[in-house]
């Protein structure tokens, strides 16, 4: 296959820059599309080209436009697309559309994605190849008996799925055979309401499960690797907010372990280009396959940190079908990376989204910590798109190191304007479970009593800046000179004329 | 004189029982229900010691009427005087709860009348600090004879000298239409009230139980009638807002408002307002921030910011000097014109055009709020006030259009042809006599039936529409706007522009007055 | 016993915080904060970025007024927001007897001003909001409104859905104070 010269950059924010900038290091020339919700988006400032959708055409939003992308291709002669995460990453129609249209797409094949993208179909692959799997309804449950004779198979607590879900709609945990069909129907309804699909399957619910997740690399040629385990353990509905890779809760044996049968569900699945793995993993040490993956995810930067390597740099390398160069034995996972997310989130109001204008912003840029960001000062925060603003990836020789050093680049990172996530993975990484390294997915609501950090009296600090502004106010409008004489000077035209119409 | 005497041992006595009328143990009583005396507010208001008292000692005309006793205390319930605020000659009448809980007769409302016919004979302004039980019933018809005196001199002085009410206890019945015929009433949350009949009444009447808070409390005044202008947390703060708002008015009808010097040079690198608009034509945004870039910093202050907050009115300065805005505001409603945003904004045309205070109009909207409830309400004469204010007002009046001037709205909101005398417009502007989704509907009636896809053609038609007509480049071309400014420029723009208008005068035909309808 | 106006005078600020707890300052302008008895120095610096920090006991702490309104405010302190009242030795006594005496209604509820179509909910039920903040955003003659709370509270109740169609006066959303 040819070499790609040229990359249109279907995404915004953070990840566009991600991408435009190992593009640069590759010699492609990047594209990037304007929008009419962030016409001056900071994003766009590191495209070499700019394509124009700022004049609405349709109502499908921009990112999504798959006709409006692929003739913007076709127009500008581009060689490959890249997705980035979210919006086109994981549609096999896409994909599909692009191999039709000769255009590279930086990813997996369509029949990958669609195949993986199906849980069922997932899991139905993943069993036939010996991958650990919660137990689990074999497809997709008949009715409401059915539901109840599985469960009593696989034993209380189960929990249900809908089949094309995500995102934590449409699932519900079942405690006891007395709310099981009730709940199974109203599973069914969030699932039809939400994907336009009732259909739901159900699985054995692990309590306190540590999300682990492989990342995969596999090339044309039938070589496939993976760079080791990140943990995304803290997550608030189904949300990850803090991820870190290695994980403490992995010995060598076990990530082999798994790394092997995320090789196998790879393989299975005839996968190629960058791929994740995600797996439960128990309290007892058993793992189970979740699902996979199929793009570049937020996250990547910690396995990046850890292994030397650029995820993205590969992706497109894969993509022109270049054989991947290291092997299995050559993956050194070395030190520890942590990345927290800042979001626009109000945290002290319930993770509500916040909106607003970036007006400054501090930006911490050092030997062991990476700034990604998507925006920059001035950047507005509008609900068109998710709250996710920047990721800060902290490395450290040890987990100890990653957290403190973290810590130190959180303290000074600085975002006036925009309420953020800031204080929470502070406080996060404070708390004595979490620098243990004793966490698992219901952290948050289990284990944290506050959701945000407090440095000793910055309540009284806060207080202290409130009481001297208000007296500087008092004093400023106690002194302000009001100059009323000079409302009595004015022109004789001006006097006469008003007296004489009184 | 001999100091032991009885002459001047009289004189000291007298002076002591005045003391004690208002010692510590008087004042004690307000604050143990959270409200200040009398006396403590006019401290508050008034420059350090200029506080002049007038008739200190007045005591009650009847002590007693055969329906009980009247307290014999110095100044019948109701403190007066002069004194300076910023420099300036104001005077006051400040009503004491303790004495009678403040109630009207014959005496009190004599203080008060005094005190409104030295403001008006000198032209100086009046604020009233009310807090009263209402008519004294002991003298019977003198306080109702009292009152209306009052409110015979409140509409005497409307448009002559600036009237403020603040009111920090009940007020009702009769009471409350003095504090209705001035120019702004402020209140103190849940220590004021005002309402014409009490919950009492209205459980008798109409047996439904409401509070004094839910019938006339600060914040039903403030955001359902519109009663009060201004509402605050304390006294304290509630009279900081009194002198606060007193800085922008001159001292009567024919002087020019005051002049305040800025600390602050905002022309250098600041904000474009321009930036504040979103480029969608359908995204709220709030307009007092488009505001706030505009005028001298920390200058704004909004009046009946509760009340129809789709439009914004409010005073602030301009490189020192007052102005009056009247804004329309995207972020509530989409800054449409109703019956309510039509009453507020001509009120506060009236009073800015009365005491020569100019006034800039920033207009983003998109027509009338269509409706039964609102055509049957009356929303024709409702929004005639507001055109009605805007075309009698002769005080130099400026617009900015900085996004959508549709239709009558357009008309209504000073536009050149009601005597505007600038009118500008942003690039963002959208002139026309309607909507685009409007038009289209009606220009391409035919080509919508028969499309395959009416959804996006439509789309596509308004944004032709958009494009080709409304824009602010044909009005300006053909003449009914002036120019098309660049939004980082509108402060300099307006600055100078005003600086023009200093001397404007407009000869208006005689006649008694106009028949603004009602 | 209120603000003084004069200058030599000590002027006493309360400092009330969301959770009612209260922290006195007497002449902040002097920028310093007693512990037990002693005057401890607070510093201002400003860095090139325009971030604004107090300095106190060593340790930096970067503020911002994020709202003021009269004398209620809410300041940021290193990411986290505080809302705080200032009052006066008297302004805060009356705060006191005003929240024992006086009752008010517990619950706002907030109307459709127009009929429309809920284009998205801001808030989720049991978040806390903030008098002025958007609730929702609801569509109607093509414009989108936003619906604001008239009161600091807690969400109750939210009776409707993004996508919804509501006529006027329905309520949308009850606010608890």
């Amino acid at each position: 296959m040819k070499k790609i010269k040229s990359i249109l950059i279907a995404n915004r924010g953070e990840i566009a820059i991600r991408i435009s900038e190992t593009a640069k290091k590759m010699g492609i020339k990047t594209y990037g599309i304007k929008t009419p919700k962030e016409p001056g988006a900071y994003y766009l400032q590191f495209m070499d080209e700019i394509i124009d959708f700022t004049e609405a055409i349709s109502d499908i939003p921009e990112f999504l436009d798959i006709d409006r992308i692929i003739y913007s291709i076709k127009e500008f002669n581009i060689d490959a697309v890249h997705p980035g995460y979210g919006y086109l990453a994981e549609n096999p129609y896409f994909a599909q559309k692009c191999i039709d249209e000769k255009i590279t797409f930086i990813g997996p094949s369509p029949d990958s994605i669609y195949k993986l993208g199906n849980k069922t179909i997932a899991k139905q692959l993943a069993s036939r190849h010996n991958i650990p799997l919660l137990e689990g309804s074999d497809g997709n449950i008949k009715n409401t008996k059915h539901a109840k004779l599985l469960a009593q198979k696989i034993g209380y607590p189960v929990i249900l799925k809908a089949a094309s879900g995500g995102g934590g709609r449409g699932m519900r945990i079942v405690e006891s055979e007395d709310s099981i069909e009730k709940m199974f129907r109203m599973a069914q309804n969030e699932s039809e309401k939400a994907f336009a699909d009732p259909s739901v399957f159900m699985e054995k619910y692990v309590r306190n499960p540590r999300h682990i997740e492989f990342q995969i690399l596999a090339d044309h040629h039938g070589n496939i690797i993976h760079l080791g385990e990140r943990e995304c353990s803290i997550q608030r509905k189904h949300q990850k907010l803090i991820e870190e890779a290695p994980s403490i809760a992995l010995n060598d044996e076990l990530r082999e372990k798994m790394g092997e049968s995320a090789i196998n569900i790879a393989r299975a699945s005839n996968y190629r280009n960058a791929g994740t793995v995600e797996f439960l993993l128990d309290e007892s040490g058993n793992f189970y396959f979740m699902e996979m993956n199929t793009r570049i995810q937020v996250e990547h930067p910690v396995t990046e940190m850890v292994t030397g390597l650029d995820l993205i740099e590969w992706q497109i390398r894969i993509a022109q079908e270049e054989k991947l160069t290291i092997k299995q034995k050559d993956v050194k996972i070395e030190g520890w990376a942590i990345e927290c997310r800042i979001n626009a989130e109000d945290v002290q109001s319930g993770f509500s989204p916040f909106l607003g204008t970036v007006e400054k912003i501090s930006i911490t840029n050092g030997k062991n910590c990476r700034f990604d960001t998507g925006v920059a000062e001035g950047s507005n925060v509008t609900s068109n798109f998710d709250s996710m603003l920047a990721k800060l990836i902290c490395y450290g020789e040890t987990r100890e190191k990653a957290i403190s050093n973290s810590l130190s680049a959180l303290s000074k990172l600085q975002i006036q304007g925009i309420k953020t996530t800031i204080p929470f993975c502070k406080a996060v990484l404070n708390h004595p479970k979490f620098i243990k390294g004793d966490i698992s997915t219901s952290f948050i609501v289990k284990d944290m009593k506050q959701l945000f950090h407090q440095e000793q009296d910055e309540e009284m600090i806060a207080a202290f800046w409130a009481a001297l502004n208000y007296n500087v106010q008092l004093d400023i409008e106690d002194e302000t000179y009001v100059d009323y004489e000079k409302g009595k000077n004015m022109t004789p035209w001006l006097m006469n004329k008003r007296l004489k119409s009184l | 004189m001999d100091p032991n005497g009885k002459i001047y041992k009289d004189f000291l006595n007298r002076i002591e029982r005045f003391k004690i009328q208002n010692g510590p143990e008087k004042i004690k009583k307000q604050h143990d229900k959270g409200k200040l005396h009398a006396r403590e507010r006019i401290a508050l208001l008034f420059d350090k010691d200029s506080f002049e008292e007038l008739d200190a000692f007045v005591t009650s005309a009847t002590p007693d009427t055969g329906l009980g006793k009247i307290d014999e205390a110095f100044g019948d319930g109701v403190v007066i005087g002069h004194g300076q605020i910023n420099g300036r000659l104001v005077y006051i009448y400040s009503q004491d709860f303790n004495v009678m809980g403040g109630s009207l007769g014959a005496v009190h409302a004599k203080k008060i009348i005094k005190v409104q016919d030295l403001a008006l004979r000198v032209g100086a302004p009046i604020i009233g600090l009310m807090d009263s039980g209402g008519a004294r019933i002991q003298e019977g018809v003198a306080s109702l004879s009292g009152y209306t005196s009052i409110f015979h001199r409140n509409i005497q002085s409307s448009g002559v000298i600036p009237q403020i009410s603040v009111i920090l206890g009940p007020a009702a019945g009769g009471a409350v239409y003095s504090p209705a015929l001035t120019d702004f009433v402020f209140m103190a949350k849940k220590t004021s009230y005002m309402f014409l009949t009490g919950p009492d009444v209205v459980k008798e009447v109409l047996n439904e139980d409401v509070s004094f808070e839910e019938l006339g409390g600060a914040e039903v005044h403030a955001r359902k009638s519109g009663v009060a202008n201004f509402i605050y947390e304390d006294e304290e703060n509630a009279l900081l807002g009194v002198k606060k708002l007193l800085s922008f008015f001159p001292s009567n009808n024919l002087e020019n408002p005051p002049y305040v010097e800025t600390s602050t040079n905002k022309d250098k690198n600041a904000e474009s307002p321009g930036t504040i608009v979103p480029d969608d034509p359908n995204k709220p945004y709030d307009v007092k921030k488009v505001i706030e870039l505009i005028v001298d910093q920390d200058s704004f202050f909004e009046s009946s910011e509760q009340f129809a907050p789709n439009i914004v009115t409010g005073f602030a300065r301009l490189n020192g000097i007052a102005i009056g805005i009247v804004a329309n505001q995207p972020k509530v409603l989409a800054g449409v014109i109703d019956i309510n945003s039509s009453v507020k904004g001509a009120r506060f045309i009236r009073f800015c055009d009365a005491f020569n205070i100019p006034i800039l109009t920033l207009e983003d909207v998109p027509g009338f709020l269509p409706g039964l409830d609102q055509e049957h309400n009356g929303i024709i004469k409702h929004g005639a006030k507001l055109l009605f204010a805007f075309s009698e007002a002769t005080v130099p009046k400026i617009t900015v259009i900085l996004r959508k001037a549709y239709g009558g709205a357009f008309c209504v909101m000073n536009s050149k042809n009601i005597g505007g005398d600038y009118s500008y417009a942003w690039p963002t502007a959208e002139i026309a006599v309607m909507g685009p989704e409007g038009a289209v509907s009606i220009l391409h009636k035919k080509e919508l039936q028969n499309a395959e896809d009416p959804k996006k053609l439509r789309k596509e038609f308004a944004a032709k529409y958009r494009q080709e007509i409304a824009n602010p480049y044909i009005a300006d071309e053909k003449g009914y706007i002036d120019e098309v400014i660049d939004p980082a420029n509108t402060r300099k723009k307006l600055i100078s522009a005003f600086k023009t208008l200093e001397n404007k005068h407009i000869e208006q035909p005689a006649r008694k007055h106009g028949n603004m309808p009602l | 016993m209120m603000f003084s106006k004069s200058k030599k005078n000590k002027q006493k600020f309360i400092a009330c915080t969301g959770n009612n707890k209260k922290y006195e300052f007497v002449n902040p302008k002097e920028l310093s904060i007693k512990q037990g008895k002693e005057n401890l120095p607070v510093e201002i610096i400003q860095d090139k970025q325009g971030f604004v920090y107090i300095v106190w006991k060593k340790k930096k702490y970067q503020v911002d007024v994020i709202e003021k309104n009269q004398n209620q405010y809410e300041i940021m302190v290193n990411g986290v927001s505080y809302p705080i009242s200032i009052e006066s030795p008297f302004s805060y006594k009356r705060r006191k007897y005003l929240a024992e005496n006086v009752e008010e209604s517990k619950v706002e509820k907030i109307h459709a001003p127009m009929p429309g179509k809920i284009v998205e909910f801001l808030v989720e039920e049991n978040q806390v909001v903030k008098e002025g903040e958007t609730l929702l955003i609801l569509e109607a003659m093509k414009m989108q409104n936003e619906i604001i709370s008239n009161i600091h509270g807690k969400i109750n109740k939210i009776n409707f859905q993004a996508e919804d169609n509501v006529m006027k006066d329905d309520i949308l959303i009850e606010v608890e104070r």
